[in-house]
Protein backbone atom coordinates (compact mmCIF):
# COMPACT_ATOMS: atom_id res chain seq x y z
CA UNK A 1 0.00 0.00 0.00
CA UNK A 2 1.13 3.63 -0.86
CA UNK A 3 1.14 6.17 2.42
CA UNK A 4 0.35 8.73 0.32
CA UNK A 5 -2.84 6.76 -1.33
CA UNK A 6 -3.78 6.16 2.74
CA UNK A 7 -3.01 9.25 4.04
CA UNK A 8 -3.56 11.93 1.72
CA UNK A 9 -5.93 10.47 -0.61
CA UNK A 10 -9.39 12.40 -1.08
CA UNK A 11 -12.92 11.07 0.13
CA UNK A 12 -15.08 13.48 -1.30
CA UNK A 13 -18.35 11.85 0.38
CA UNK A 14 -16.10 11.99 3.77
CA UNK A 15 -15.89 15.89 3.07
CA UNK A 16 -19.87 16.31 2.20
CA UNK A 17 -20.64 14.38 5.00
CA UNK A 18 -18.58 16.11 7.56
CA UNK A 19 -18.87 19.58 5.92
CA UNK A 20 -23.01 18.85 6.60
CA UNK A 21 -22.23 17.93 10.28
CA UNK A 22 -20.21 20.46 10.99
CA UNK A 23 -22.07 23.15 10.05
CA UNK A 24 -25.09 21.14 11.75
CA UNK A 25 -22.91 21.09 15.29
CA UNK A 26 -22.20 24.85 14.63
CA UNK A 27 -25.41 26.07 14.10
CA UNK A 28 -27.03 23.63 16.94
CA UNK A 29 -24.49 24.60 19.63
CA UNK A 30 -24.27 28.23 18.53
CA UNK A 31 -28.58 28.21 19.32
CA UNK A 32 -28.18 26.10 22.24
CA UNK A 33 -25.20 26.31 23.85
CA UNK A 34 -22.63 29.03 23.19
CA UNK A 35 -25.11 32.15 23.15
CA UNK A 36 -26.76 31.02 26.73
CA UNK A 37 -23.29 30.50 28.02
CA UNK A 38 -21.81 33.56 26.51
CA UNK A 39 -24.61 35.54 27.10
CA UNK A 40 -24.49 34.27 31.11
CA UNK A 41 -21.02 34.54 31.64
CA UNK A 42 -20.97 38.42 30.28
CA UNK A 43 -23.68 39.02 32.57
CA UNK A 44 -22.30 37.65 35.72
CA UNK A 45 -18.96 39.98 34.38
CA UNK A 46 -21.04 42.92 34.15
CA UNK A 47 -23.15 41.87 37.51
CA UNK A 48 -19.56 41.75 39.32
CA UNK A 49 -18.02 44.43 37.52
CA UNK A 50 -20.97 46.88 38.40
CA UNK A 51 -20.89 45.50 42.18
CA UNK A 52 -16.99 46.64 42.80
CA UNK A 53 -18.38 49.91 41.41
CA UNK A 54 -21.06 50.07 43.78
CA UNK A 55 -18.72 49.19 46.72
CA UNK A 56 -16.20 50.90 45.88
CA UNK A 57 -18.33 54.45 45.60
CA UNK A 58 -20.77 52.57 48.79
CA UNK A 59 -16.77 53.19 50.46
CA UNK A 60 -15.86 56.62 49.06
CA UNK A 61 -19.54 57.68 50.31
CA UNK A 62 -18.83 55.87 54.09
CA UNK A 63 -15.55 57.69 54.03
CA UNK A 64 -17.14 60.90 53.12
CA UNK A 65 -19.56 60.79 55.76
CA UNK A 66 -17.25 59.41 58.57
CA UNK A 67 -14.91 62.50 57.75
CA UNK A 68 -18.45 64.83 57.54
CA UNK A 69 -18.67 63.20 61.00
CA UNK A 70 -15.36 63.96 62.47
CA UNK A 71 -16.14 67.65 61.17
CA UNK A 72 -19.02 67.97 63.07
CA UNK A 73 -17.88 66.66 65.84
CA UNK A 74 -14.61 69.30 66.18
CA UNK A 75 -17.43 71.79 65.46
CA UNK A 76 -19.23 70.86 68.06
CA UNK A 77 -16.33 70.69 70.32
CA UNK A 78 -14.96 73.84 70.01
CA UNK A 79 -18.42 75.52 69.90
CA UNK A 80 -18.63 73.79 73.49
CA UNK A 81 -15.30 74.94 74.54
CA UNK A 82 -16.65 78.67 73.38
CA UNK A 83 -19.88 78.18 75.13
CA UNK A 84 -17.88 77.00 78.76
CA UNK A 85 -15.62 79.71 78.31
CA UNK A 86 -18.39 82.17 77.61
CA UNK A 87 -20.28 81.07 80.40
CA UNK A 88 -17.11 81.43 82.43
CA UNK A 89 -16.43 84.83 81.84
CA UNK A 90 -20.03 86.02 82.46
CA UNK A 91 -19.82 84.36 85.86
CA UNK A 92 -16.85 86.03 86.10
CA UNK A 93 -17.86 89.16 85.66
CA UNK A 94 -21.26 88.59 87.43
CA UNK A 95 -19.59 87.88 90.18
CA UNK A 96 -17.27 90.85 90.24
CA UNK A 97 -20.23 92.84 89.78
CA UNK A 98 -21.45 91.65 92.51
CA UNK A 99 -18.61 92.08 94.80
CA UNK A 100 -18.85 95.69 94.06
CA UNK A 101 -22.27 96.24 94.61
CA UNK A 102 -22.19 94.62 97.87
CA UNK A 103 -18.87 96.78 98.60
CA UNK A 104 -20.79 99.93 97.80
CA UNK A 105 -23.50 98.62 99.92
CA UNK A 106 -21.38 98.26 102.34
CA UNK A 107 -19.37 101.37 101.91
CA UNK A 108 -22.50 103.49 101.62
CA UNK A 109 -24.71 101.69 105.02
CA UNK A 110 -21.43 102.39 107.06
CA UNK A 111 -21.80 106.27 105.98
CA UNK A 112 -25.25 106.57 106.93
CA UNK A 113 -24.18 104.70 110.39
CA UNK A 114 -21.12 107.35 110.42
CA UNK A 115 -24.15 110.15 109.74
CA UNK A 116 -26.46 108.77 112.57
CA UNK A 117 -23.75 108.09 115.29
CA UNK A 118 -22.61 112.30 114.73
CA UNK A 119 -26.34 113.01 114.41
CA UNK A 120 -27.22 111.31 117.51
CA UNK A 121 -23.64 112.69 119.28
CA UNK A 122 -24.89 116.46 118.24
CA UNK A 123 -28.31 115.33 119.47
CA UNK A 124 -26.47 113.99 123.04
CA UNK A 125 -24.22 117.06 122.94
CA UNK A 126 -27.25 119.66 122.67
CA UNK A 127 -29.10 117.56 125.31
CA UNK A 128 -25.78 117.84 127.68
CA UNK A 129 -25.15 121.05 127.14
CA UNK A 130 -28.65 122.22 128.26
CA UNK A 131 -28.57 119.93 131.25
CA UNK A 132 -25.28 121.23 132.05
CA UNK A 133 -27.01 124.42 131.60
CA UNK A 134 -29.50 124.01 133.86
CA UNK A 135 -27.30 122.29 136.00
CA UNK A 136 -25.05 125.49 136.03
CA UNK A 137 -28.21 127.51 136.38
CA UNK A 138 -29.37 125.87 139.39
CA UNK A 139 -25.65 125.81 140.66
CA UNK A 140 -25.23 129.50 139.89
CA UNK A 141 -28.62 130.16 141.79
CA UNK A 142 -27.90 128.60 144.37
CA UNK A 143 -24.51 130.39 144.91
CA UNK A 144 -26.30 133.90 144.36
CA UNK A 145 -29.00 133.13 145.60
CA UNK A 146 -32.06 135.75 144.13
CA UNK A 147 -29.45 137.95 143.34
CA UNK A 148 -29.89 137.99 140.01
CA UNK A 149 -33.70 137.13 137.91
CA UNK A 150 -34.13 134.21 135.97
CA UNK A 151 -33.57 135.42 132.67
CA UNK A 152 -30.71 137.31 132.71
CA UNK A 153 -28.83 134.49 134.31
CA UNK A 154 -30.02 132.58 131.39
CA UNK A 155 -28.66 134.37 128.53
CA UNK A 156 -25.38 134.50 130.48
CA UNK A 157 -24.99 131.13 131.05
CA UNK A 158 -25.94 130.61 127.35
CA UNK A 159 -23.49 132.70 125.79
CA UNK A 160 -20.44 131.12 128.11
CA UNK A 161 -21.93 127.58 126.91
CA UNK A 162 -21.76 128.65 123.23
CA UNK A 163 -18.03 130.00 124.13
CA UNK A 164 -17.32 127.03 125.72
CA UNK A 165 -18.81 124.58 123.00
CA UNK A 166 -16.90 126.70 120.28
CA UNK A 167 -13.91 125.87 122.21
CA UNK A 168 -14.42 122.41 122.02
CA UNK A 169 -15.21 121.96 118.44
CA UNK A 170 -12.06 124.03 118.10
CA UNK A 171 -10.29 121.16 120.04
CA UNK A 172 -11.61 118.22 118.90
CA UNK A 173 -13.50 118.00 115.86
CA UNK A 174 -16.59 115.02 115.72
CA UNK A 175 -15.40 113.02 113.10
CA UNK A 176 -12.40 111.74 114.15
CA UNK B 1 14.94 5.61 46.07
CA UNK B 2 11.26 5.97 45.98
CA UNK B 3 11.24 7.00 42.26
CA UNK B 4 13.59 4.39 41.51
CA UNK B 5 11.10 1.90 42.83
CA UNK B 6 8.16 3.39 41.09
CA UNK B 7 10.21 3.68 37.54
CA UNK B 8 11.14 -0.66 37.96
CA UNK B 9 7.28 -1.07 38.84
CA UNK B 10 6.68 0.89 35.86
CA UNK B 11 8.97 -0.84 33.86
CA UNK B 12 7.44 -4.35 34.99
CA UNK B 13 3.58 -3.33 34.29
CA UNK B 14 5.15 -2.30 30.71
CA UNK B 15 6.90 -6.01 30.69
CA UNK B 16 3.91 -7.69 31.24
CA UNK B 17 2.03 -5.84 28.64
CA UNK B 18 4.74 -6.97 25.79
CA UNK B 19 4.00 -10.19 25.35
CA UNK B 20 0.58 -10.10 23.85
CA UNK B 21 1.77 -7.24 21.34
CA UNK B 22 4.33 -9.75 20.72
CA UNK B 23 2.23 -12.73 20.12
CA UNK B 24 -0.36 -10.44 17.87
CA UNK B 25 2.89 -10.01 15.32
CA UNK B 26 3.05 -13.87 14.51
CA UNK B 27 0.24 -13.62 12.31
CA UNK B 28 -0.59 -10.47 11.04
CA UNK B 29 1.77 -7.69 9.60
CA UNK B 30 2.03 -4.23 11.26
CA UNK B 31 1.39 -1.74 9.49
CA UNK B 32 1.41 2.02 11.12
CA UNK B 33 0.35 3.70 8.00
CA UNK B 34 -2.77 1.01 7.60
CA UNK B 35 -3.42 1.66 11.36
CA UNK B 36 -3.56 5.61 11.08
CA UNK B 37 -5.33 5.84 8.28
CA UNK B 38 -9.34 6.01 7.12
CA UNK B 39 -11.42 2.57 6.91
CA UNK B 40 -14.65 1.68 6.72
CA UNK B 41 -14.70 -0.29 9.53
CA UNK B 42 -14.31 0.30 13.20
CA UNK B 43 -11.23 -1.74 14.60
CA UNK B 44 -11.56 -3.29 17.64
CA UNK B 45 -9.35 -6.09 17.00
CA UNK B 46 -8.40 -8.35 18.75
CA UNK B 47 -12.18 -8.59 19.24
CA UNK B 48 -13.17 -7.74 16.18
CA UNK B 49 -13.81 -5.23 13.33
CA UNK B 50 -17.16 -3.65 13.29
CA UNK B 51 -18.25 -2.82 9.11
CA UNK B 52 -19.69 0.73 8.51
CA UNK B 53 -22.85 1.17 6.46
CA UNK B 54 -21.75 1.34 2.21
CA UNK B 55 -23.55 4.28 0.83
CA UNK B 56 -22.92 4.88 -3.15
CA UNK B 57 -24.79 7.50 -5.16
CA UNK B 58 -24.52 5.59 -8.63
CA UNK B 59 -24.80 6.67 -12.12
CA UNK B 60 -25.81 3.59 -15.03
CA UNK B 61 -26.28 3.74 -18.53
CA UNK B 62 -29.38 1.59 -17.94
CA UNK B 63 -31.28 3.39 -14.52
CA UNK B 64 -29.89 6.44 -14.68
CA UNK B 65 -28.83 8.02 -11.19
CA UNK B 66 -29.52 5.95 -8.11
CA UNK B 67 -28.96 5.67 -4.40
CA UNK B 68 -27.27 2.21 -3.06
CA UNK B 69 -27.25 1.48 0.75
CA UNK B 70 -25.93 -1.18 2.23
CA UNK B 71 -24.98 -2.29 6.05
CA UNK B 72 -21.81 -3.60 5.28
CA UNK B 73 -18.60 -3.88 3.03
CA UNK B 74 -19.63 -7.12 3.05
CA UNK B 75 -23.39 -7.27 2.39
CA UNK B 76 -22.23 -4.85 -0.58
CA UNK B 77 -20.27 -7.62 -2.17
CA UNK B 78 -22.50 -10.22 -1.54
CA UNK B 79 -26.10 -8.21 -3.15
CA UNK B 80 -23.86 -9.03 -6.38
CA UNK B 81 -24.19 -5.75 -7.47
CA UNK B 82 -20.83 -4.40 -6.83
CA UNK B 83 -17.52 -5.94 -7.02
CA UNK B 84 -13.71 -5.33 -5.49
CA UNK B 85 -11.08 -3.61 -7.07
CA UNK B 86 -8.14 -3.95 -4.85
CA UNK B 87 -5.41 -0.91 -4.45
CA UNK B 88 -2.44 -1.70 -5.83
CA UNK B 89 -1.41 -2.70 -9.24
CA UNK B 90 -0.19 -6.25 -9.18
CA UNK B 91 -3.92 -7.32 -7.56
CA UNK B 92 -6.12 -5.61 -9.96
CA UNK B 93 -3.78 -7.25 -13.10
CA UNK B 94 -4.66 -10.61 -10.99
CA UNK B 95 -8.55 -10.09 -10.71
CA UNK B 96 -8.21 -8.99 -14.22
CA UNK B 97 -6.77 -12.43 -15.43
CA UNK B 98 -9.20 -14.24 -13.02
CA UNK B 99 -12.21 -12.25 -14.73
CA UNK B 100 -14.01 -13.54 -11.56
CA UNK B 101 -12.77 -12.33 -8.04
CA UNK B 102 -13.97 -14.96 -5.85
CA UNK B 103 -15.94 -12.73 -3.34
CA UNK B 104 -16.11 -15.17 -0.42
CA UNK B 105 -12.42 -15.93 -0.14
CA UNK B 106 -11.40 -11.96 -0.29
CA UNK B 107 -14.30 -11.58 2.80
CA UNK B 108 -12.46 -14.47 4.14
CA UNK B 109 -9.33 -13.00 4.32
CA UNK B 110 -10.67 -9.71 4.92
CA UNK B 111 -8.85 -7.95 2.18
CA UNK B 112 -12.91 -6.51 0.92
CA UNK B 113 -12.19 -3.46 3.81
CA UNK B 114 -8.96 -2.53 1.77
CA UNK B 115 -10.57 -2.95 -1.55
CA UNK B 116 -12.57 -0.20 -3.79
CA UNK B 117 -15.86 -1.04 -4.55
CA UNK B 118 -17.00 -0.72 -8.41
CA UNK B 119 -20.53 -1.32 -9.28
CA UNK B 120 -21.34 -4.04 -11.78
CA UNK B 121 -23.38 -2.24 -14.15
CA UNK B 122 -22.10 1.69 -13.78
CA UNK B 123 -20.00 4.12 -12.11
CA UNK B 124 -19.56 5.11 -8.72
CA UNK B 125 -20.21 9.43 -8.47
CA UNK B 126 -19.92 9.78 -5.34
CA UNK B 127 -19.25 7.35 -2.65
CA UNK B 128 -20.40 8.64 0.80
CA UNK B 129 -20.03 5.86 3.01
CA UNK B 130 -19.30 6.06 5.94
CA UNK B 131 -15.69 5.85 7.74
CA UNK B 132 -13.69 5.32 10.92
CA UNK B 133 -12.86 8.63 11.31
CA UNK B 134 -16.51 10.48 10.23
CA UNK B 135 -17.75 8.16 13.48
CA UNK B 136 -15.06 9.52 15.87
CA UNK B 137 -15.91 12.62 14.73
CA UNK B 138 -19.79 12.35 15.04
CA UNK B 139 -19.01 10.72 18.05
CA UNK B 140 -17.10 13.99 19.18
CA UNK B 141 -19.54 15.73 18.01
CA UNK B 142 -22.46 14.40 20.09
CA UNK B 143 -19.92 14.51 23.44
CA UNK B 144 -19.56 18.18 22.55
CA UNK B 145 -23.81 18.75 22.38
CA UNK B 146 -24.27 16.58 25.60
CA UNK B 147 -21.34 18.42 27.45
CA UNK B 148 -22.43 22.13 26.32
CA UNK B 149 -26.16 21.54 26.38
CA UNK B 150 -26.18 20.48 29.69
CA UNK B 151 -23.62 23.34 30.40
CA UNK B 152 -25.97 25.69 29.20
CA UNK B 153 -29.33 24.19 30.75
CA UNK B 154 -26.93 24.87 33.88
CA UNK B 155 -26.73 28.57 33.16
CA UNK B 156 -30.17 28.79 31.75
CA UNK B 157 -31.18 27.97 35.01
CA UNK B 158 -29.28 30.51 36.81
CA UNK B 159 -25.87 28.49 38.24
CA UNK B 160 -22.95 30.87 37.05
CA UNK B 161 -25.14 33.93 35.83
CA UNK B 162 -26.15 34.73 38.76
CA UNK B 163 -24.06 33.00 41.23
CA UNK B 164 -20.51 31.49 40.80
CA UNK B 165 -20.23 28.40 38.95
CA UNK B 166 -20.56 25.21 41.07
CA UNK B 167 -18.59 21.78 40.58
CA UNK B 168 -15.85 20.67 38.43
CA UNK B 169 -17.51 19.99 35.57
CA UNK B 170 -18.80 23.93 35.15
CA UNK B 171 -15.60 25.32 36.38
CA UNK B 172 -13.79 23.79 33.86
CA UNK B 173 -15.17 23.46 30.98
CA UNK B 174 -16.20 27.49 31.75
CA UNK B 175 -12.48 28.18 31.81
CA UNK B 176 -12.04 26.86 29.13
CA UNK B 177 -14.45 28.74 27.08
CA UNK B 178 -13.08 31.84 28.88
CA UNK B 179 -9.98 31.18 27.53
CA UNK B 180 -10.98 31.08 23.85
CA UNK B 181 -12.87 34.07 24.41
CA UNK B 182 -10.28 36.01 26.44
CA UNK B 183 -7.27 34.83 24.79
CA UNK B 184 -8.22 33.41 21.53
CA UNK B 185 -11.22 35.50 19.81
CA UNK B 186 -11.07 39.31 21.92
CA UNK B 187 -7.35 39.76 21.35
CA UNK B 188 -7.54 39.23 17.41
CA UNK B 189 -10.89 40.13 16.47
CA UNK B 190 -11.33 43.21 18.80
CA UNK B 191 -13.99 43.58 21.67
CA UNK B 192 -16.62 44.88 19.29
CA UNK B 193 -16.34 42.47 16.75
CA UNK B 194 -15.30 39.08 18.61
CA UNK B 195 -19.15 38.20 19.48
CA UNK B 196 -19.84 37.12 15.84
CA UNK B 197 -17.25 34.83 15.55
CA UNK B 198 -16.96 33.34 19.00
CA UNK B 199 -19.49 30.28 18.72
CA UNK B 200 -16.89 28.86 15.37
CA UNK B 201 -13.87 29.29 17.13
CA UNK B 202 -15.18 27.66 20.30
CA UNK B 203 -17.01 24.47 18.32
CA UNK B 204 -13.60 24.34 16.32
CA UNK B 205 -11.63 24.66 19.51
CA UNK B 206 -13.87 21.88 21.54
CA UNK B 207 -13.89 19.78 18.49
CA UNK B 208 -10.46 19.49 17.36
CA UNK B 209 -9.76 19.07 21.36
CA UNK B 210 -12.40 16.26 21.49
CA UNK B 211 -11.22 14.77 18.21
CA UNK B 212 -7.49 15.14 19.44
CA UNK B 213 -8.77 12.96 22.52
CA UNK B 214 -9.99 10.48 21.42
CA UNK B 215 -7.77 9.21 19.49
CA UNK B 216 -5.47 8.61 22.93
CA UNK B 217 -8.44 6.22 23.93
CA UNK B 218 -7.79 2.85 23.48
CA UNK B 219 -9.49 1.27 20.23
CA UNK B 220 -10.36 5.29 19.36
CA UNK B 221 -9.14 6.96 16.17
CA UNK B 222 -8.68 10.83 15.32
CA UNK B 223 -10.85 12.02 12.98
CA UNK B 224 -7.90 15.21 12.65
CA UNK B 225 -5.61 13.16 11.52
CA UNK B 226 -7.99 13.29 8.20
CA UNK B 227 -6.96 15.63 6.05
CA UNK B 228 -10.28 15.69 4.72
CA UNK B 229 -11.91 16.36 8.26
CA UNK B 230 -9.17 19.12 8.92
CA UNK B 231 -9.97 20.24 5.31
CA UNK B 232 -13.38 21.07 5.76
CA UNK B 233 -12.56 22.91 9.32
CA UNK B 234 -10.33 25.18 6.97
CA UNK B 235 -12.98 25.51 4.46
CA UNK B 236 -14.92 27.28 7.54
CA UNK B 237 -12.35 29.78 8.40
CA UNK B 238 -11.63 30.43 4.42
CA UNK B 239 -15.39 31.27 4.02
CA UNK B 240 -15.64 33.38 7.19
CA UNK B 241 -12.49 35.16 6.38
CA UNK B 242 -13.45 35.79 3.28
CA UNK B 243 -17.22 36.48 3.44
CA UNK B 244 -16.38 38.81 6.08
CA UNK B 245 -13.54 40.80 5.10
CA UNK B 246 -13.58 44.50 4.78
CA UNK B 247 -12.59 46.60 2.15
CA UNK B 248 -9.56 47.28 3.11
CA UNK B 249 -8.84 43.79 3.36
CA UNK B 250 -9.89 43.54 -0.40
CA UNK B 251 -7.54 46.42 -1.58
CA UNK B 252 -4.61 44.79 0.56
CA UNK B 253 -5.14 41.73 -1.90
CA UNK B 254 -5.87 43.09 -5.54
CA UNK B 255 -4.45 46.87 -4.86
CA UNK B 256 -2.04 46.94 -2.36
CA UNK B 257 -1.16 50.89 -1.38
CA UNK B 258 1.63 52.55 -1.29
CA UNK B 259 3.83 50.31 -3.56
CA UNK B 260 5.03 51.26 -7.30
CA UNK B 261 2.89 49.73 -10.00
CA UNK B 262 5.30 47.04 -10.96
CA UNK B 263 5.85 45.47 -7.73
CA UNK B 264 1.46 46.28 -7.08
CA UNK B 265 1.36 43.13 -10.18
CA UNK B 266 4.14 41.49 -8.59
CA UNK B 267 1.92 41.18 -5.34
CA UNK B 268 -1.57 40.80 -6.20
CA UNK B 269 -1.11 36.72 -7.17
CA UNK B 270 1.15 36.18 -4.05
CA UNK B 271 -1.90 38.02 -2.25
CA UNK B 272 -4.54 35.78 -3.74
CA UNK B 273 -2.67 32.94 -3.73
CA UNK B 274 -2.06 33.76 0.04
CA UNK B 275 -5.76 33.60 0.72
CA UNK B 276 -5.99 30.26 -0.03
CA UNK B 277 -2.57 29.31 1.51
CA UNK B 278 -3.31 30.13 5.10
CA UNK B 279 -6.13 28.04 5.31
CA UNK B 280 -4.38 24.72 3.47
CA UNK B 281 -1.32 25.38 5.52
CA UNK B 282 -4.15 25.37 8.44
CA UNK B 283 -5.48 21.73 7.50
CA UNK B 284 -2.38 20.26 6.94
CA UNK B 285 -0.81 21.57 10.07
CA UNK B 286 -3.18 19.65 12.08
CA UNK B 287 -3.44 16.90 9.80
CA UNK B 288 0.34 16.37 9.75
CA UNK B 289 0.51 16.83 13.44
CA UNK B 290 -2.13 14.43 14.51
CA UNK B 291 -1.04 11.58 11.74
CA UNK B 292 2.76 12.11 12.99
CA UNK B 293 1.98 11.68 16.48
CA UNK B 294 0.25 8.32 16.31
CA UNK B 295 2.78 7.42 13.23
CA UNK B 296 5.76 8.08 15.78
CA UNK B 297 3.52 5.39 18.79
CA UNK B 298 2.76 2.74 16.25
CA UNK B 299 6.45 2.87 15.27
CA UNK B 300 7.64 2.87 18.36
CA UNK B 301 5.64 -0.28 19.12
CA UNK B 302 6.63 -1.75 15.51
CA UNK B 303 10.22 -1.55 16.61
CA UNK B 304 9.19 -4.71 19.15
CA UNK B 305 8.24 -6.33 15.95
CA UNK B 306 10.78 -5.32 14.08
CA UNK B 307 13.46 -6.69 16.26
CA UNK B 308 11.81 -9.59 17.14
CA UNK B 309 11.84 -10.78 13.32
CA UNK B 310 15.43 -9.27 12.85
CA UNK B 311 16.90 -10.86 16.11
CA UNK B 312 14.44 -13.30 17.21
CA UNK B 313 12.00 -13.09 20.05
CA UNK B 314 15.10 -12.75 23.01
CA UNK B 315 15.87 -9.30 21.73
CA UNK B 316 11.82 -8.46 20.96
CA UNK B 317 11.25 -8.94 24.76
CA UNK B 318 14.35 -7.02 25.78
CA UNK B 319 13.23 -4.18 23.11
CA UNK B 320 9.70 -4.36 24.88
CA UNK B 321 10.51 -1.80 27.78
CA UNK B 322 12.47 0.44 26.01
CA UNK B 323 9.54 0.64 23.46
CA UNK B 324 7.29 1.05 25.55
CA UNK B 325 8.66 3.40 27.79
CA UNK B 326 8.92 5.81 24.62
CA UNK B 327 5.55 4.93 23.98
CA UNK B 328 4.51 6.25 27.45
CA UNK B 329 6.78 9.20 27.06
CA UNK B 330 5.17 9.86 23.35
CA UNK B 331 1.55 9.68 24.58
CA UNK B 332 1.78 12.07 27.33
CA UNK B 333 3.26 14.46 24.31
CA UNK B 334 0.68 13.76 22.34
CA UNK B 335 -2.08 14.88 25.52
CA UNK B 336 -0.22 18.18 25.09
CA UNK B 337 -0.31 18.52 21.48
CA UNK B 338 -4.18 17.78 21.22
CA UNK B 339 -4.04 20.99 23.77
CA UNK B 340 -1.44 22.48 21.76
CA UNK B 341 -3.18 21.48 17.78
CA UNK B 342 -5.95 22.73 19.14
CA UNK B 343 -5.32 25.66 20.66
CA UNK B 344 -3.12 26.59 17.17
CA UNK B 345 -5.79 25.97 14.80
CA UNK B 346 -8.42 28.64 16.64
CA UNK B 347 -6.22 30.97 17.36
CA UNK B 348 -4.64 31.15 13.69
CA UNK B 349 -8.13 31.02 12.33
CA UNK B 350 -8.84 33.96 14.70
CA UNK B 351 -6.01 36.13 13.48
CA UNK B 352 -6.91 35.34 9.55
CA UNK B 353 -10.43 36.11 10.29
CA UNK B 354 -9.06 39.40 12.32
CA UNK B 355 -6.68 40.47 9.43
CA UNK B 356 -9.62 40.18 6.99
CA UNK B 357 -11.97 42.34 8.84
CA UNK B 358 -9.79 44.58 10.32
CA UNK B 359 -10.71 48.52 9.27
CA UNK B 360 -7.22 50.33 8.79
CA UNK B 361 -7.33 53.80 9.68
CA UNK B 362 -5.84 55.84 7.16
CA UNK B 363 -2.87 57.37 9.17
CA UNK B 364 -1.68 53.74 9.51
CA UNK B 365 1.25 52.92 8.42
CA UNK B 366 1.33 49.47 5.36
Amino acid sequence: MLLAADLLSANVGLIVWWGLVFLALLLLLRRYAWGPITSALTEREETIASSLNRAEAALEESKRLQESNAQARRENELQAQRLLREAREEAQQLREREVLRTREEISALRNQAQEDIARDKEKALQALRSEVADLAILAAEKVLQENLDGSRQRVLVDRFIDDLSAQRHNQFPYEA
Amino acid sequence: MQSARRLLCLWCMLGFLAPMTVLAADDEEFDAVHHTADGYYLDFSPIGKIELPRIFIIRSEVTGYSLRTYWTTRSALRSGEMHASLHSEEVEEDTHAEAEPDTEALIASGDHLGATLVPNDGEVVLDLSMTRHLMFALLASGILLTIFLQLAGKYKRGIGRTSAPQGLFQNLFETLVIFVRDDIAIPNLGRDKYQRYLPYLLTAFFFILTCNLLGLVPYGATATSNLNITAVLAAFTFVLTQVNGSRDHWRHVFWPPGMPVLVKFLLIPTEIMGLFIKPIALAIRLFANLTAGHLVILSLIGMIFTFTQLFGEAVGYGVVPISLGFTLFVMCLEILIAFIQAYIFTILSALFIGMAIADHSHSEAH
